[in-house]
């Protein structure tokens, strides 16, 4: 186990290197000058010129590469133009707030979806299941911030249940949470949708495995069958998919941000991407897809602890 | 003294496109205490069919359409699913065919056993683990104390159909079946299996149902053999019986089909030609007709079914004195 | 004359399998509604300046926020625009987009997860790397950050679109091509000494297609609620030009007076996406049933 969790950390450290560099070179790929983009289109070639040495543009493609992906590792994205302020440091900093909602959206999306998905597979072509599908079919085709705008209208303008922005300045715990309530509802629902089909076509190849009818023939009850002896057989799937689930939820909490008028991780891109502002968009990026890596490095070693013949290899 | 379990007219069926398609028919058999009750077919002959659809765990929309199967005179297809879940595993026991799928891969064997155990008793779980490395002890699987917390792909293919064994005969069961239990595994371990199971079955008295498809182990396990085709039962007697006369063309084209060590060199081995019928579309009359050495259309066999004739040894062949004579 | 009666036989055969395959179809529900569905969108976009009762773009600050009358039947926005002819014309935008993110994404994905299933070795390596690295990165993120940088025309976000969903493809595309690899007749092209770059165009690709078909179906739909995510932001096609994303954008400023405008036009995307998602599972299921598990897992 412990060598187990040394090569997960170790596959890590190798991911972020490989979003550091695909990232550079993906910048570098699209045509573009980001000198000409951050500038705008009316900019003299002298301001260019001057920018483009700043930024290091004017240096051979290898040479760039090296001195960013040094600088990356000691944690130096460069400037935001903008403000002037570190753009790692200015992304860190609305870290919190996307992360307490991506944590909350995929808590729901994991307590709504794998019961649905568990209940649907056991009542398999029955009415539940119909229900089911066909909710979780609607759930994926909704785009996430038309359900935000319509949760606004019914839950906060017609019911008065939650406040219609997604944050306040205001202190306390109970109150943040409050606010947080229908942005992380909105964000889970959809991934929701995703878990449960998966859930539901993962049960239903667990239930019709050997081991399964085996402990039928035990007399294990059925409920412990399908809640324990199955499910934890389901969930290895199902935790693939949450990492992939992951990185399309936070594209989503940009979304999600702009209806609730959310500060956060999406609403500082949204924000450098209307400014020009090219270095912090790249952090931004760049810190999103680390969360990524991240998550899914804890997934591998989750998969480590539920599937024991994976922590052999 | 009264069958410890017993079929009568077992009849299983799954919805087809015009009627429900027979996968068993009338499929009566019992077995006693302390006896071992051989079921040999071919694949697809109904064999498994038979004893899942008697324990109610028939996959859907396949069900049971008439019969009884009955447990020490307890009918189980009338009872309710929780009586009936009590008694699967407590009082009936089942090992499948294939080990390597048959123990779930992400428990631990102690925690399967545990579930088994605490699925029927009111045990605590240290309890249940002390009676889990009992039941390996058992079972034969060396330094138990210390294996029994391993996850199934640690163990090898004989050794996790030894865990399944000691599951299905954790709360001492009165019947056993066990279903092909050496196909899977090696010819070296498949001897040590076959011993298992009929120390087991000696030490507790139970009954045994055995499922194969090959008279090696019949010949050496059994005390009676019932011979399946198609779904119903053509042959039944003592294995002294059937071995050394047997009645129905399916029976006597099985023993020709494997190789005898007494035969003198130079016998020819005979397959048997064709295959089985598809449930779907078994034909009228006799359902071995199509491959049978011995078919007559002035004796019925294409268009009547035979029945089951005889007393203790029987056989459901309408040619079976032509048969006898010419034996 | 054996032979043409043999010839016959085949013929009547041949016919009596594609009715049956024509029939798996038919009677699958999902799909058929899934078909439908899709073609009459189709006609609707195509035929939006004929069925639209106004111009999609012709303002009437005298008429802002109308109720919905018989001559506007969703109403006005708040610029007087009629929003059932921006929703019909926004049917080309979503449409568009759909249509050739697929294109792009699917030629490209397809090869290089031919390649990545296919080439072993080094190459297969790292292109696998670069797959997964890839799909570290949020799509709609990648998608937002290629057409900041390249500009919001119809071209640019369809190209930004496709690239940020090109790894998603190329991943289900290696994922079966894994499966095809290990068969005979890839073994037998290989022995009778046709290059890689032949048995992959003409042997592998071929049959991986029924499962990269489905995730086709269901790419578009996801390509069209990632344009209507730009668009919401600002960061689609620009208006005036009517996008179903930028309808509801417009829409939520007006939310109370005119809830109609964001609820209708969110009811045009989901509409699209779940008919594209029937056709997909449709696909999924009467293709080849087994393919289930391949494209299961990949949403």
């Amino acid at each position: 186990m412990v060598f187990y969790i040394a090569r997960c950390a170790g596959q890590f450290a190798v991911a972020l290197v490989g979003i550091v560099t695909v990232a550079f070179f993906l910048m570098r790929a699209i045509p573009g000058d980001p000198a000409l983009y951050m500038l705008g289109d009316f900019a003299t070639p002298e301001a260019l010129a001057t920018l483009r040495a700043r930024l290091g543009l004017d240096l051979p493609v290898w040479q760039q590469y090296g001195i960013f992906l040094a600088r990356a590792l000691q944690g130096d994205l460069g400037m935001s133009v903008v403000t002037g302020e570190p753009a790692l440091a200015e992304i860190l900093a609305s870290v919190p707030s996307s992360a307490s909602l991506a944590v909350a959206g995929m808590a729901i999306a994991i307590a709504v979806g794998v019961p649905l998905g568990v209940i649907a597979a056991v009542r398999q072509g029955s009415v539940v299941d119909v229900a089911v599908m066909l909710i979780a079919l609607l759930g994926i085709s909704f785009p996430v911030f038309w359900v935000g705008i319509t949760a606004i209208l019914l839950l906060s303008h017609a019911l008065g249940l939650f406040p219609a922005l997604g944050a306040t300045s205001e202190p306390g715990f109970w109150k943040g949470l409050h606010h947080l309530a229908l942005p992380a509802l909105v964000l889970g629902l959809s991934v929701a949708a995703y878990i449960a089909r998966l859930t539901r076509s993962a049960m239903l190849e667990v239930l019709g495995q050997d081991h399964i009818r085996v402990a039928r023939a035990m007399g294990v009850p059925e409920w412990r069958i399908v809640w324990k002896l199955a499910l934890r057989n389901a969930l290895v799937p199902v935790l693939a998919v949450i990492g992939v689930t992951f990185a399309w939820s936070l594209g989503n909490a940009i979304l999600v941000e702009a209806v609730f008028s959310r500060p956060g991780l999406g609403s500082t891109i949204l924000k450098a991407v209307l400014a020009r502002d090219y270095q912090l968009l790249q952090a931004g990026v760049l810190v999103l897809a680390a969360a990524v890596v991240l998550l899914n490095t804890v997934l591998d070693l989750l998969y480590g602890a539920i599937d024991p013949r994976l922590r052999q290899q | 003294m009264s069958a410890a379990f017993e079929l009568r007219g077992l009849t299983a069926a799954v919805p087809g496109e015009k009627r429900a398609i027979r996968l068993v028919e009338d499929v009566s058999l019992s077995v006693h205490a302390g006896e071992t009750l051989a079921v040999v077919g071919e694949s697809g002959s109904g064999k498994t069919v038979t004893f899942t659809s008697s324990l109610g765990l028939l996959p859907k929309p396949g069900r049971v359409i008439a019969g009884e199967a009955l447990l020490e005179g307890v009918d189980l297809l009338k009872l309710r699913p929780e009586e009936l879940r009590r008694t699967r595993g407590a009082r009936i026991g089942m090992v499948f065919q294939d080990p390597l799928t048959g123990l779930n891969p992400v428990f631990r064997v102690s925690e399967q056993i545990t579930e088994v155990l605490r699925a029927h008793l009111p045990i605590s779980r240290s309890a249940a683990r002390d009676r889990a490395v009992e039941l390996l002890t058992r079972v034969q699987i060396p330094e138990a104390a210390r294996r029994v917390d391993d996850y199934p792909h640690q163990f090898s293919g004989g050794m996790r159909q030894r865990v399944l064994t000691a599951m299905a005969i954790a709360l001492g069961p009165r019947v056993l079946i066990a279903d092909e239990p050496t196909t899977a595994l090696d010819v070296t371990v498949q001897a040590q299996m076959l011993d298992l199971l009929g120390d087991l079955r000696d030490a507790d008295g139970m009954a045994m149902v055995l499922i194969t498809h090959d008279l090696g182990v019949v010949a050496r396990q059994a005390d009676r053999v019932a011979v399946m085709y198609a779904g119903r039962i053509v042959e039944t007697g003592t294995v002294a019986e059937v071995f050394a006369a047997p009645r129905h063309p399916y029976t006597i084209s099985l023993f020709r089909s494997i190789p005898d060590i007494e035969a003198p060199t130079g016998t020819r081995l005979t397959p048997i030609a064709g295959s089985p019928p598809d449930p779907a579309r078994r034909p009228e009359g006799c359902a071995f007709a199509p491959r049978c050495f011995a078919v007559s259309d002035a004796a019925g066999c294409r268009s009547v079914r035979p029945l089951l004739a005889g007393v203790g040894h029987a056989a459901s062949c309408h040619r079976q004195s032509m048969l006898e004579t010419t034996a | 004359m054996t032979t043409a009666i043999e010839t016959i036989d085949a013929v009547a055969e041949a016919a009596a399998r594609r009715r049956a395959a024509i029939r798996r179809y038919t009677r699958h529900p999902g799909f058929m509604i899934g078909a439908i569905g899709i073609l009459l969108l189709v006609m609707v976009a195509v035929a939006a300046p004929w069925l639209a009762p106004h111009s999609p773009t012709r303002t009437d600050l005298m008429n802002t926020l109308a109720r919905p009358s018989a001559t506007f039947w969703l109403g006005t926005d708040q610029f007087g625009r009629c929003v059932a002819s921006r929703l019909i014309h926004g049917a080309q935008v979503s449409l568009q987009v759909g249509f050739f993110v697929v294109l792009i994404s699917l030629s490209a994905g397809t090869i290089i997860g031919a390649v990545a299933g296919y080439a072993g070795g080094w190459l297969e390596r790292a292109l696998v790397a670069v797959i997964d690295i890839l799909l570290a990165f949020p799509s709609f993120l990648l998608a937002l950050a290629l057409v900041a940088a390249r500009g919001n025309t119809l071209d640019s976000i369809i190209l930004a679109v496709a690239i940020a969903y090109t790894p998603r493809v190329a991943a289900v595309m290696r994922s079966v091509v894994l499966t095809i690899r290990p068969r005979p007749f890839i073994e037998a092209s290989r022995a009778i000494g046709l290059t890689p770059w032949t048995i992959v165009l003409r042997h592998v690709i071929p049959n991986a297609l029924p499962p990269v078909i489905v995730v086709a179906t269901v790419s578009a739909a996801t390509a069209i609620l990632a344009e209507a995510g730009l668009s919401f932001l600002g960061l689609g096609v620009q208006p005036p030009t009517p996008t179903w994303g930028n309808v509801i954008a417009e829409g939520q400023t007006a939310i109370t007076t005119n809830p109609l405008i964001s609820l209708s036009a969110g009811l045009c995307i989901a509409y699209t996406v779940v008919v594209l998602n029937l056709l997909g599972d449709g696909l999924r299921d009467t293709l080849d049933p087994q393919m289930r598990r391949n494209t299961g897992k990949l949403l």
